[in-house]
């Protein structure tokens, strides 16, 4: 079954087509890579899929559902959680009350005491690695750490498919690998993973399946063995004649 | 989930709180009528404060829109009083200030810092214009009386205002929703994506917080005994919370407090005491305060809580040190 349907997609700022005609799927269980030069829209589909931006043409299902117009809170209570670029962590509050904020207002229909609140949040803490900085304020973490806490706190809202927007830019070789692990067990756990990332090694080594935009449009699509060697993709990043 | 956290976290508050409004409620009959009327208006404006850090305190959305939403209730109450119980009046000038304050709130979902901030301030102005217009146009007054209430009356609904306010804003920062607004203040984004319906969260706090503010003003209006628009919607009622929220510190639920108690204080000493050079030493006192104490009173007290325990930590370190000196002399 599909998880995540984008047809026809089109959005434009002013002058600039910054999603053209996209159209793709991801499948239940996948995990799906995006990459392009920078200015090629992966973000721009992204704010698209999260509801942050309103699509103009073009429809997006989740899960068989239409999911074109809905509020970016509407979306995520719908199971599809995100995370940004640079990531948008709650600094005031402790790593523990932003994960507690996720697991309330992601899972409304729950009430959570507060015993079983904390129950679960600890466990997506341990779930992440990051257990030993429950109490500290967001802005006293390391890189890593932000970033592994933004992907706990999208986990909290009970979310079935993650969209990562380069959630390994700027990590350690060591912390790069740890992060590969990490994503891998999470699809192994059962979730969706669509992820926008720079670092190829990171992208080869985790995703079954790569697609590729530039200027707005899907150029190729296809397993990363079959991406490195596409002789469109080469000439978008390598500027080689094709 | 909230009284147990309660139960586990806030243990002096579940003490200070009910022991601040047994206070409050005996101090008429003890202390003298000067400093008795006086408390009136502390509580105006603890209850002002209070509800205006309810919404703004944890979102950063500085409102300045208190005196109409106050002056609503005043005028309601000039209007209602002659024909209606004093509890009714009260109830109406609060549901009438959730109203007004659903529109500002729903037309405001997009603004954020100084735009907010201004808009509040003008529809505080546009309400008060629009006051003043139907009032000599229409119904051809100037201003109004109304009928006054004993000051007992006016205190005790006052008191109750405040003991609502009081326990509410106490809820509200170990709830969700109290949470949610401490999130939308510092990433509205991320807020958003992580389910929270951010401009319902938004627009249900401020409309509440606005209802105390237009009861408290339908309370004020039988004590001011006679108004006209320019007292209804005095800005300084825009003004002065807000300073006093800022001089107390909005991290704590008594700064507020604080703030409002020693501003009102401080206001009524200076205008007895130097009538002339009254605003002089006010404003002087609020620019040493933003400049020497910018996280407010409720800063000094934490550090100098903090000192105290250093303080402690430290001699007890020494003791046991004079201790082991002593006994490894002994050996």
């Amino acid at each position: 079954m599909s998880m995540l349907k984008v047809q026809g997609v089109s959005h434009r700022f002013g002058g600039l087509q910054a999603v053209d005609e996209a159209g793709f799927e991801v499948e239940r269980g996948e995990i799906v890579g995006l990459i392009g030069p920078n200015g090629a829209g992966k973000t721009t589909m992204f704010n698209l899929i999260s509801g942050a931006l309103a699509v103009q043409k073009g429809a997006i299902t989740f899960k068989d559902e239409d999911i074109t117009r809905l509020r970016p809170d509407q979306i995520s209570r719908r199971g599809l959680a995100r995370t940004f670029q640079t990531s948008k962590l709650f600094n005031g509050l402790t790593a523990f009350e932003n994960i507690r904020l996720g697991l309330i207002y992601g899972n409304p229909e729950r009430r959570f005491r507060y015993e079983e609140a904390e129950r679960e949040v600890n466990q997506m803490m341990a779930r992440m690695g990051i257990l030993n900085d429950r109490n500290r304020p967001v802005r006293d973490l390391s890189l890593a750490s932000r970033r592994y806490l933004e992907i706990a706190r999208a986990l909290a809202t009970n979310a079935e498919m993650l969209l990562l927007d380069e959630s390994m830019a700027g990590l350690t070789p060591k912390e790069l690998e740890q992060a590969m692990q990490q994503i891998t067990r999470l699809r192994d756990q059962g979730l969706t993973i669509f992820m926008i990332e720079h670092v190829m090694e990171a992208i080869m080594g985790v995703c079954d399946r790569i697609i590729v935009f530039h200027f707005g449009q899907k150029i190729a699509e296809g397993t990363p063995g079959e991406i490195a060697v596409d002789p469109t993709v080469r000439s978008v990043y390598l500027g080689e004649e094709s | 989930m909230l009284i147990s956290t309660i139960l586990s976290e806030e243990k002096p508050a579940l003490v200070a709180i009910p022991l601040t409004i047994v206070a409050l409620g005996v101090a008429p009959s003890i202390v003298p009528d000067s400093i008795a009327i006086s408390l009136i208006t502390v509580l105006m404006y603890a209850i002002l404060t209070l509800s205006w850090t309810m919404f703004s305190g944890p979102t950063g959305y500085i409102s300045l829109a208190t005196a109409g939403l106050f002056g609503v209730g005043v005028y309601l109450s000039a209007i209602l009083r002659d024909h209606l119980p004093i509890e009714v009046v009260v109830l109406i000038g609060g549901l009438a200030a959730f109203l007004v304050a659903l529109a500002i709130g729903l037309l405001t979902l997009k603004l954020k810092g100084v735009y907010f901030i201004l808009f509040t301030f003008g529809v505080a102005a546009l309400i008060r214009s629009s006051v003043q217009w139907i009032e000599t146009r229409i119904s051809g007054t100037v201003g109004r009386h109304v009928a006054g209430a004993t000051n007992e009356t006016v205190y005790l609904l006052l008191l109750i205002l405040f003991s609502v306010t009081l326990i509410a804003s106490f809820l509200l920062r170990h709830s969700g929703p109290g949470l949610a607004l401490q999130g939308i203040g510092q990433n509205q984004e991320a807020a958003e994506h992580i389910g929270i319906n951010v401009t319902r969260v938004k627009v249900v706090t401020f409309a509440l917080s606005s209802a105390l503010m237009g009861m408290t003003g339908a309370v004020m209006a039988t004590r001011f005994r006679y108004i006209d628009p320019n007292v209804a919607f005095n800005p300084l009622i825009s003004f002065l919370p807000v300073v006093m929220a800022i001089l107390g510190g909005i991290s704590k639920l008594y700064g507020p407090l604080l703030g409002s108690v020693i501003l009102v204080a401080l206001q009524e000493w200076l205008i007895t005491e130097y009538p002339y050079v009254y605003l002089l030493l006010f404003g002087l006192t609020l620019v040493v305060v933003v400049v020497w104490l910018p996280g407010g009173l409720v800063e000094l007290t934490q550090k100098g809580y903090f000192r105290a325990k250093v303080r402690w930590i430290k001699l007890r370190m020494w003791i046991t040190r004079l201790r082991r000196v002593r006994q490894a002399n002994r050996e």
